[in-house]
């Protein structure tokens, strides 16, 4: 079966895909934890922000439309989070951009920032996965000291989570070929219970299965790769790109727009 | 000089105390094609297992020479590969030359020796180019013979097959045939293909509710008639 994969533009080239894997980490991590940390009330400034992974995206070669299409994929959560807010904070505030001015309620401009830090930082996401091989993401990670457990724990759910969707998809059917009428709330449960616990044990079988054949190939918790990981100057300029612009936002925008 | 693979009385009970394997002796020469063929459940993927020592039970196998117990496990597995019957569960890494290089890698080789034999065995299963590509961008019978070049990359004396052949189209079992008739080593394949197993095999042992039933030449047995159908199994077509 075919699926459409987050990482499908990760095999591409360009200047970006180029950059190694570690740099590209760290700087998506900071630049998160920056538009993260920004006040409330700066929803002007955010437009700023954007700015850096759209460039990104756009240097990369990724079609906006595959972005905005995931973006919209993850975005039921955060939307139910942002909206509630306007129920419960009805204060009202006056807002400005250049010589146009609005009044609304906190809830609003808390959901605005909430909604407008979400699609920045799942931009920035999207260009990390988009521009970076899993195999290469992992490396880096492992080259920067995270747990190695975790590192296998990513590749195997990198790696199988495609299959348990297949099996999913494939019991799925067999139910529909199978399920002539309406079965009822209580029954479809049932069935739904009983599909989730096969699935369960085909996972564990497949798991026993896989440790057969890392054991067979001499496994013994050490995580091995070929793959190689150099800090060039292009990946030094990128984090001073990365670095200067994050701090000129944050130091003359915010005082500005603010 | 010793067998490939001797097995002497070797017996196995799963867990739920289901007879799977009973008194089962075994020698296969160096070099030698062995098919293992019986009906489902007759006990073939637990004799594979038992060679590459994932299985207990009483008896005892010798790999090369060497007894498989704990002690010697980790040379065992340097010296016997096991093809698993679904090339998803032996592709376990993000690439494919990840997946190829990970055997080498355990065995403490260094990265050019690991990337010679990476691009050996890629080149051998007919994938040479494709080693950056993720192992579910693959298709079926790419799959397959990846997962015999993540094998032939430790460069083992004996490999063993579980359903070599299972859901490959006829082009890509016959590309598998080719393969595994130019490949040195010793091979042991379990399978449930009449046709594949004719065709690939030098000598067969026809297993049938954890017993040996027959083994040695593969026309004597495969084309009895009597003997095949008694085992729910077909003689080949020829």
């Amino acid at each position: 079966m075919h699926h459409a994969h987050i990482d499908k533009f990760a095999y591409q080239d360009s200047v970006i895909h180029r950059l190694d894997s570690r740099v590209k980490f760290i700087v998506t991590v900071l630049f998160t934890a920056v538009v993260i940390s920004l006040p409330r009330t700066s929803v002007s400034i955010l437009f700023c922000y954007a700015v850096g992974p759209f460039a990104v995206l756009v240097l990369a070669g990724i079609p906006l439309r595959f972005v905005f299409k995931q973006i919209l994929i993850v975005s039921p959560f955060i939307l139910v989070l942002a909206f509630s807010s306007v129920f419960y904070d009805r204060s009202e505030v006056r807002i400005a951009f250049g010589p146009y001015f609005w009044d609304i309620t906190t809830g609003w401009l808390r959901c605005f920032t909430i909604l407008g830090k979400f699609i920045i930082t799942m931009m920035a996401l999207i260009a990390l996965v988009s521009t970076t091989r899993f195999s290469n993401l992992l490396c880096g990670l492992q080259k920067l000291g995270f747990p190695k457990i975790l590192v296998i724990q990513l590749g195997f759910l990198y790696r199988y989570i495609f299959i348990l969707i297949d099996r999913a998809h494939h019991m799925i059917r067999a139910r529909s070929g199978r399920k002539l009428k309406n079965l009822g709330l209580k029954r479809e449960v049932k069935v739904a219970s009983s599909m989730i616990g096969s699935l369960l044990g085909r996972s564990i079988d497949t798991a026993q299965r896989v440790n057969i054949a890392m054991e067979g190939r001499g496994f013994n918790g050490n995580w091995h790769s070929l793959s190689k990981l150099r800090v060039r100057a292009a990946d030094l300029i990128f984090i001073f790109l990365a670095a200067a612009f994050t701090a000129g936002l944050f130091i003359f925008v915010k005082p500005i727009l603010g | 000089m010793s067998n490939a693979v001797e097995i002497k009385n070797l017996s196995y009970k799963y867990p739920d105390g289901t007879t799977a394997l009973e008194d089962i002796n075994l020698s296969i020469q160096a070099g030698e094609k062995v098919a293992l063929i019986g009906p489902n459940g007759a006990g073939k993927s637990t004799l594979l297992l038992a060679m590459a020592g994932f299985l207990g039970g009483s008896g005892k196998v010798f790999i090369d020479g060497l007894e498989v117990n704990k002690k010697n496990i980790r040379k065992i597995r340097a010296i016997i590969g096991s093809c698993l019957d679904n090339p998803d569960d032996q592709l376990f890494m993000p690439t494919l030359q990840d997946d190829v290089a990970f055997g080498p890698l355990n065995m403490g080789l260094e990265a050019k020796q690991v990337e010679q034999r990476v691009a050996e065995a890629l080149e051998t299963v007919g994938l040479s180019g494709m080693g950056e590509k993720a192992p579910h961008h693959l298709s079926a019978g790419q799959k397959r013979a990846a997962a015999i070049a993540t094998i032939l990359s430790m460069r083992p004396k004996i490999i063993t097959f579980d359903e070599p052949e299972g859901s490959l189209d006829p082009r890509h079992r016959n590309n598998l045939t080719g393969l595994l008739k130019k490949l040195p080593q010793t091979l042991v394949k379990a399978t449930c293909d009449m046709n594949f197993a004719f065709s690939v095999a030098e000598s067969i042992v026809l297993i049938d509710g954890g017993r040996i039933i027959a083994e040695g030449n593969v026309e004597k047995i495969m084309l009895d008639e009597q003997l095949m159908t008694e085992h729910g199994l077909e003689t080949p077509k020829r």
